[in-house]
């Protein structure tokens, strides 16, 4: 009796311990994601196949965990005011937004890159604008959706012609809206992802497109979470990473480009430009490489000088700020993934 | 060409290059899957269907079928657009809300079902400036009043005098016509700011929530935006109106004309600042209204009396939280005595109002982007937001016992785009009757 008594303390502690544990994970998982054109559901690429085939579903069902995704047609940006509100844990977006978010004081940090491919940036223009070449743009009405990668591509061209944004007229325009735009003459030109059916229908012509200058196309995307979510549920953020490096290993093989393919049409994209957009690409394994190297933060803390030099943002930070190192390593470890993607 | 038959055209084109597109990339050596071969009934399984519905490469006559089909769609489209789809001959938005109420109070007769409202508002361009947004656009909107008859409400055109198309750069409009003054919160401002079903007693005893015929100047200066979220908020805006002072639908009834002023200065910070949706407001309306002793007008009187309202406001609105408050002073002058504008003896009457709402909110109603989600069904941010507001109303400030004070508590739930069900309870104490009673109401505003 008297052990029994003597062992009741260490009993309650190991049964708050258990309960404490047992509360140290959360009840869903908010995911954040782009929206498409079509309005539709969706993602593409190797976090669409991860959504797809529900690995993140599967990965924490055990656990009672329930995953929401909330695909936002303003892409990043619609992440940056769902992060600002609390509403998602986890996102994935482009370069740009990211950077400006964080030097807003947004609490959120890059766990991975999606991919070193990063987008490649087609300028779309209308014949009757009368711009025949890169130089022709100055003054004129150009539709691109402001504070994405689209908008730092161009910014960068821009740059390398000696011009600015103030030598144009741009029209903040998400991705959905800018077919209508060019087609309504809303607008003289566009910048945009690989999609162009008015170039198809002979209404536009392609003035430039980044497969040919590929040191002006986006760079690497990535996946964040929010402080507060790794710093409380660390293990679990190291889980969701795993569970999307499988997506990005998946997409690395040349066997699955067709069906990357098919998933990216399936989000409003024409099969044709997509396919040839993914050809004049990297090859697969370098594509969907979501390895954060020191090319990757030197890349980043470019664009966090470059986005300053441009007014853009304000605050200049030092890269690190916005990177947290402390999961990608051991989850590719973990999964041998770090002998698939060797960097020297 | 109008939105409709733009998407048509887009995805005739999109059907027709996807086809294209699909036998071109066909490879040449690949067989087509035989066709319509006999499966024993009970044997069909997910293989067999996906077999038959993918049915292999596509052949010249497949796409000849194909071509066929896009034809007799765009005919049977064209007959639709013909026939059944309404046109217009400049670009036309159709909206419109309607408000249902069920009403009781502990004053004896006054509970029932309510038609409160319905509106249907007219928009469009008139003429569109690519160039730079300098463009004529026309509201046109008609109301019921309390006699359930419909008149027009909204009755104006606006001019952008300024370019509206870099939202880095000042905005400037001008709107002639019929139209709302902006005079503070509580008479102009839209649902985010304004959660209870009846506004401050102050906004209809001063005249400042009706419409008037005039002209009005109005924009912003120092815009900050912050790219990261989409978001804009200009330091200064402005507005300066020139108006009949008459009020609505109805033509001017002297040869004096009121002016309205305003100026808001908003927080200059960006998205992610708790300084957000902090917005300080004055407000200013001068006229001249026709003299009247009682109900009857002074000889000569029409036009000679003054009318002013001055007002200041703070709002800090950031979901989840909000609040706003308003006062306002307005000062009338009457006849007291004699029956000519020489012979009259004069009074001027200052009244005070204010109002003070607190409002909180569960959901993402007010969130902009969350608004805007890739959904396959007809999902909207369920939101819940209660509130209480203090509203203040003291007719002339030199009398002792004239006040009416109500004090609301309501809850808001949003459950659809355009749909939001109210429930208020309202204590009022009116000390010049005296009348103190309780009400209650509830009601569905929904809008297309």
């Amino acid at each position: 009796m008297r052990k029994w008594i003597k062992a009741l303390p260490v009993v309650a502690l190991l049964f708050m311990t258990v309960i404490a544990q047992a509360e140290e994970k959360p009840k869903v998982i908010r995911i954040g994601a782009g929206g498409n054109s079509l309005n539709l559901p969706k993602s593409s690429g190797a976090t669409g196949w991860v959504d797809e085939q529900g690995l993140l579903e599967k990965e924490f069902a055990k656990d009672g965990i329930k995953i929401e995704r909330t695909y936002y047609k303003s892409m990043g940006p619609g992440q940056n005011e769902a992060i600002a509100s609390g509403l998602i844990d986890f996102g994935s977006a482009g370069d740009l937004v990211l950077v400006v978010g964080r030097a807003g004081g947004l609490p959120y940090k890059i766990i991975s890159t999606s991919g070193a491919g990063g987008g490649n940036v087609y300028i779309q223009v209308n014949p009757a604008s009368g711009i025949k070449s890169l130089k022709d743009l100055k003054g004129k009405r150009i539709g691109y959706a402001k504070g994405t990668y689209l908008q730092l591509c161009f910014v960068r061209i821009l740059d390398a012609i000696g011009l600015t944004e103030k030598d144009i007229k741009g029209v903040n325009l998400i991705s959905s809206d800018q077919i209508a735009a060019l087609a309504t003459n809303s607008v003289d030109a566009i910048v945009s992802n690989s999609d162009r059916p008015l170039v198809d229908q002979g209404v536009a012509q392609l003035l430039f497109d980044t497969r040919k200058y590929p040191q002006f196309k986006g760079g690497p995307g990535a996946i964040f979470v929010t402080e507060a979510f790794a710093n409380k549920y660390p293990d679990i953020t190291k889980r969701v990473l795993k569970t999307l490096l499988k997506g990005y290993y998946w997409a690395s093989k040349p066997e699955n480009q067709d069906a990357i393919i098919a998933s990216s049409v399936k989000t409003g994209g024409t099969y044709k430009h997509i396919k040839a957009d993914q050809i004049g690409s990297l090859p697969p394994k370098e594509k969907y490489d979501p390895t954060i190297t020191p090319e990757v933060l030197k890349g980043y803390q470019e664009i966090i000088d470059f986005s300053v030099k441009s007014g853009i943002i304000r605050r200049k930070y030092n890269v690190n700020e916005l990177f947290d190192l402390r999961f990608q390593g051991p989850a590719l470890k973990e999964l041998g993934y770090d002998k698939y993607w060797v960097h020297k | 060409m109008s939105r409709n038959k733009l998407a048509i055209l887009v995805l005739g084109a999109l059907l027709i290059g996807h086809a294209n597109l699909q036998a071109a990339e066909t490879p040449e050596t690949e067989q087509p899957k035989e066709q319509g071969s006999v499966v024993p009934f009970g044997s069909e399984d997910l293989t067999t269907a996906e077999n038959l519905d993918e049915g292999g490469a596509i052949s010249q006559a497949d796409l000849s079928g194909v071509r066929s089909e896009l034809a007799t769609l765009r005919d049977q489209l064209t007959q639709r657009l013909d026939k059944t789809i309404a046109n217009s001959k400049r670009s036309l938005s159709i909206s419109g809300s309607t408000q249902t109420r069920y009403a009781a109070s502990t004053s004896p007769g006054k509970s029932g079902f309510l038609f409160n409202s319905a509106i249907l508002s007219l928009k469009g361009f008139l003429k569109k400036d690519y160039e730079e947004g300098k463009s004529f656009s026309y509201t046109l909107g008609l109301g019921s009043n309390a006699s359930y008859n419909l008149q027009p409400t909204d009755a104006y055109l606006q001019y952008s005098i300024g370019q509206s198309l870099d939202i880095g750069q000042p905005y400037l409009y001008v709107n002639i016509g019929q139209q709302k003054k902006q005079f503070g919160l509580e008479a102009t401002t839209t649902e985010d700011k304004q959660p209870a079903i009846n506004t401050a007693q102050f906004a209809s005893k001063l005249g400042l929530s009706s419409r008037d015929i005039g002209i009005r100047l109005y924009g912003d200066l120092v815009p900050i935006v912050d790219l990261g979220y989409n978001y804009r908020i200009p330091l200064i805006e402005y507005s300066l109106g020139l108006y009949n002072g008459s009020g609505t639908n109805a033509p001017d009834t002297n040869r004096n004309k009121d002016i309205e002023g305003r100026i808001a200065i908003n927080a200059p910070v960006g998205y992610y600042s708790p300084w957000r949706g902090l917005t300080l407001g004055s407000s200013f309306y001068r006229g001249q209204q026709d003299l009247l002793k009682g109900t009857t007008l002074i000889t000569n009187g029409d036009g000679e009396a003054i009318k002013s309202r001055y007002g200041a406001d703070l709002s800090y609105v950031s979901a989840p939280l909000g609040f706003t408050a308003e006062y306002v002073l307005g000062r009338d002058e009457k006849a007291l005595t004699g029956t000519t504008l020489a012979n009259s003896t004069k009074k001027i009457t200052t009244s005070r109002g204010y109002t003070v709402t607190f409002f909180y909110e569960w959901g993402e109603q007010f969130y902009k982007n969350s608004r805007s989600q890739s959904r396959n069904d007809d999902w909207w941010p369920t939101t819940f937001q209660p509130f209480i507001r203090y509203d203040h109303w003291d007719p002339d400030t030199l009398l002792a016992n004239n006040e009416t004070a109500v004090t609301t508590v309501g809850f808001n739930f949003f459950f659809a785009e355009t749909t939001k069900f109210q429930l208020n309870y309202s204590i009022s104490d009116d000390k010049a009757t005296p009348l103190k009673q309780n009400s209650f109401a509830a009601q569905f505003q929904f809008g297309f």
